[in-house]
């Protein structure tokens, strides 16, 4: 239970050997299109900068990105694993750079889990309390009651390679309840699960945050799991922070293009060709042939920003796209039956674009002349359209 | 045993079979049908007369148990090769743990190639060498004696002898036994290590709660497969060392089968004391087996 505060957080990951500098060389040499567009100094690899994040008692923090983003490596900074390359760490209001993670009074649960495998069940709770020379029968009571919260109270015998994906998590999870750390790390924790199970385990996971209170800091690369799971988001890529934010700011503000593709499913869509117009102080975006007035909230951003008439690169959730009578001429292409709704790809300009119609309110009929080649129309209204400047990516409103 | 479980089926097996057949043929050959020679054990040898020498049953056997000196033989086996044993697991392991603390890896592989180079050596020249540097102008003794400790006859005393037996090659197979150790140790999951510092555990308390126990099952193996040869003490070591001077704690079983069966041409003695010795070493090995089993969870089939 404490505070976090990460300044200006950086991590090099020392080169290892001549030949990783070698290849480096060849790099620089000719440059090619990678991947992961780490920087790669003298010094190393570096794998996270410029992290600055306060995170308050109790806050519930998700990393999130895609692979080798360095979330991890973030986490494991935290927990003391790592050492930090730069900047100021504090947990609380003491410094903790050069304090051991003995010290830190954190917790981590990792992606594979760790538990001792020669140790019982109710070894591993205990483990930790053990080291801290706390009397028996008090460590007896903790234990007891972490496994009840967690409901793996049969299980105390086990050795933990007799028991199921779950329950490991569980007994994870449980070896830091007992410990009642002031932060409590989570890499990757439900990767393992199937999908059903990490659905639970996910919903598991919110019932112990409110009984076990204490700072959460929480890595993933499922956008799901962390916009159901976070009271704020920090959006990582190539050791970059992209935004910061509550779900409900990422979803609907996106900072940039990157997390306006990496937060939602399906993804959305992005419109190249399109327009941003200025006619007496009033904004709008043309599509093609369409066009359509910005609503008040992004008319007053743009105009506190004195935004000029320039092409932009339009972003539209396939969820706020709907077939309509007039708007833009498309064509379909596949059709993705979901249930209660239809995700209809269709050919726009030359590209493919997603809407999500709902089948509420459809006939079969009406659903079966959906198929490839059926010609459509589809428009969107003003207070949906994201509009990303073409040079630099980010959001015209922020 | 009731009933065999599986068919055995040559039709779609047979191909596994024939590439056994050379394998079960060498053996056959060279194994089992010299093992005719054992009853020479129990006959009264002569060269001339060859396999049809007399009958004599166990007599051999009789006789043998009745020296002295071979009672003291066995004594000697089991003081040498035991100490071998344990110490041939403690000071690998011990050694394992401390390179795999090491941080540089540099260093790690240059100590690991260090110690087992000793290894590759044959009695022959490591027996120069030691001879060589336990004399009393040797080396260690030089040492000893600029220390004030006096000198010792490592290869002449017979109450050191032993000791020089077990310590030499502890020294020259260590290197071994790290190495089966260090990869075991490099099986172990780092993250449990990194799971137990943010328990709060110290180096110490981390090589006591995890790696030891997480080595446990190799140790128990280990030790379980070399108690078949607990009759071994080393041939080629003892007798490259050793002189008359120290039979009496240095004789093992297999010098002095050699010295009676070659040297003496005492060759049904020499057969009798050889059957024994494999008898002996038999029993252990299917016990040892069974106990690595049990144990380690060890199985070859
Ligand atoms: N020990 C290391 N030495 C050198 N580079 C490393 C090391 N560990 C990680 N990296 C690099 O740092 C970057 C960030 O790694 P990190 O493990 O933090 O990624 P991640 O965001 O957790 O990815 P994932 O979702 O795949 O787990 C990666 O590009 C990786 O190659
Ligand atoms: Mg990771």
């Amino acid at each position: 239970m404490a505070s976090l505060t990460l300044k200006n957080i950086k991590k090099i990951y020392p080169f290892s050997s001549d030949e990783q500098k070698k290849a480096k060389k060849k790099k620089d040499d000719e440059p090619e299109k990678k991947q992961v567009n780490l920087q790669i100094t003298d010094e190393g690899v570096v794998a996270v900068q410029e992290f600055s994040l306060d995170i308050a008692d109790k806050e519930f923090i998700v990393l999130v990105g895609p692979s080798g983003c360095g979330k991890s490596t973030t986490l494991r900074m935290i927990a003391g694993l790592e050492d930090i390359s730069g900047g100021e760490l504090y947990i609380g209001d003491k410094l903790v750079n050069d304090v051991a993670p003995k010290d830190r009074d954190i917790a981590m649960v990792f992606q594979n889990y760790a538990l001792y495998p020669h140790m019982t069940v109710y070894e591993n709770l205990a483990f930790a309390l053990k080291l801290r020379r706390i009397p028996k029968d008090e460590i007896d009571i903790k234990v007891r009651e972490a496994a009840t919260v967690l409901d793996i109270m049969q299980y105390l015998d086990r050795k933990p390679k007799a028991l199921s994906g779950g329950q490991r998590q569980r007994v994870a999870i449980g070896r830091y309840i007992v410990r009642e750390p002031q932060v409590m790390l989570m890499d990757e924790p439900l990767s393992n699960l199937d999908a059903k199970l990490r659905n639970q385990m996910r919903a598991e996971i919110i019932k112990l945050r409110n009984t076990i209170d204490t700072t959460f800091i929480y890595v993933t690369h499922d956008q799901t799991e962390a916009m159901t799971l976070g009271d704020r988001i920090v959006i990582m890529k190539d050791g970059f922070i992209q935004q910061i934010g509550t779900p409900q700011v990422v979803f609907n503000h996106p900072y940039n293009i990157f997390v306006a593709t990496f937060i939602g499913t399906p993804q959305m869509n992005l419109f190249e060709n399109a327009e941003l117009l200025k006619n007496n102080g009033r904004y709008s975006v043309k599509l093609g042939d369409y066009t359509v007035e910005l609503s008040e909230d992004k008319q007053a951003a743009l105009s506190a920003k004195n935004v000029a008439a320039q092409p932009v690169t339009l972003g539209v959730r396939p969820e706020h796209i709907s077939l309509s009578a007039g708007g833009i001429d498309a064509k379909v292409d596949v059709t993705e039956m979901m249930g209660s709704s239809v995700h209809l790809h269709v050919d726009a300009f030359g590209q493919d674009v997603i809407l999500i119609v709902s089948t509420l309110n459809m006939t079969q009929k009406e659903l079966d002349s959906l198929n490839h080649g059926t010609d459509v129309r589809f428009d969107f209204p003003g207070n949906v359209c994201h509009l990303f400047s073409k040079e630099t990516g980010i959001n015209l409103e922020a | 045993m009731k009933g065999k479980k599986k068919k055995f089926n040559i039709s779609t097996l047979w191909q596994y079979y024939a590439m056994l057949v050379p394998g079960v043929v060498l053996t056959f050959i060279f194994s089992y049908i010299p093992l005719y020679g054992v009853i020479i054990a129990f006959e009264k040898y002569n060269v001339g007369m060859g396999f049809n020498s007399p009958w004599v049953g166990l007599e051999n056997f009789r006789y043998l148990f009745s020296q002295p000196t071979f009672t003291r033989t066995i004594w000697n086996t089991l003081f040498i090769s035991v100490w071998k044993l344990a110490l041939g697991i403690i000071v690998p392991v011990t050694i394992a743990v401390l390179l795999n603390e090491m941080r540089s890896d540099k260093l790690k592989r240059f100590y690991q190639t260090l110690i087992y180079i000793p290894n590759f050596l044959s009695w022959i020249i490591m027996a120069g060498v030691l001879m060589d540097i336990l004399s009393s102008t040797g080396a260690i003794n030089t040492i000893l004696a600029k220390l004030g400790m006096g000198t010792v006859n490592f290869l002449g005393d017979a109450k050191v002898f032993p000791w020089t037996m077990i310590v030499s090659d502890v020294w020259k197979g260590f290197g071994y036994g790290t190495i089966v150790y260090l990869a075991a140790l490099l099986g172990i999951d780092p993250s449990l290590y990194e799971s137990a510092m943010l328990d709060g555990a110290t180096r110490w308390q981390q090589i006591k709660n995890i790696t030891i126990p997480l080595l446990m099952p190799t140790i128990i193996l280990m030790t379980v497969l070399s108690l078949g040869s607990v009759l071994n003490a080393g041939f080629d070591q003892v007798y490259n060392l050793y002189s008359p001077a120290v039979w009496e704690t240095g004789d093992i079983i297999d010098t002095y089968v050699y010295r009676l069966g070659i040297q003496q041409a005492q060759y049904s003695v020499g057969a009798a004391v050889g059957l024994f010795k494999s008898l002996v070493s038999a029993i252990m090995v299917v016990t040892s087996y069974r106990l690595a089993d049990k144990l380690a969870g060890y199985r070859i089939l």
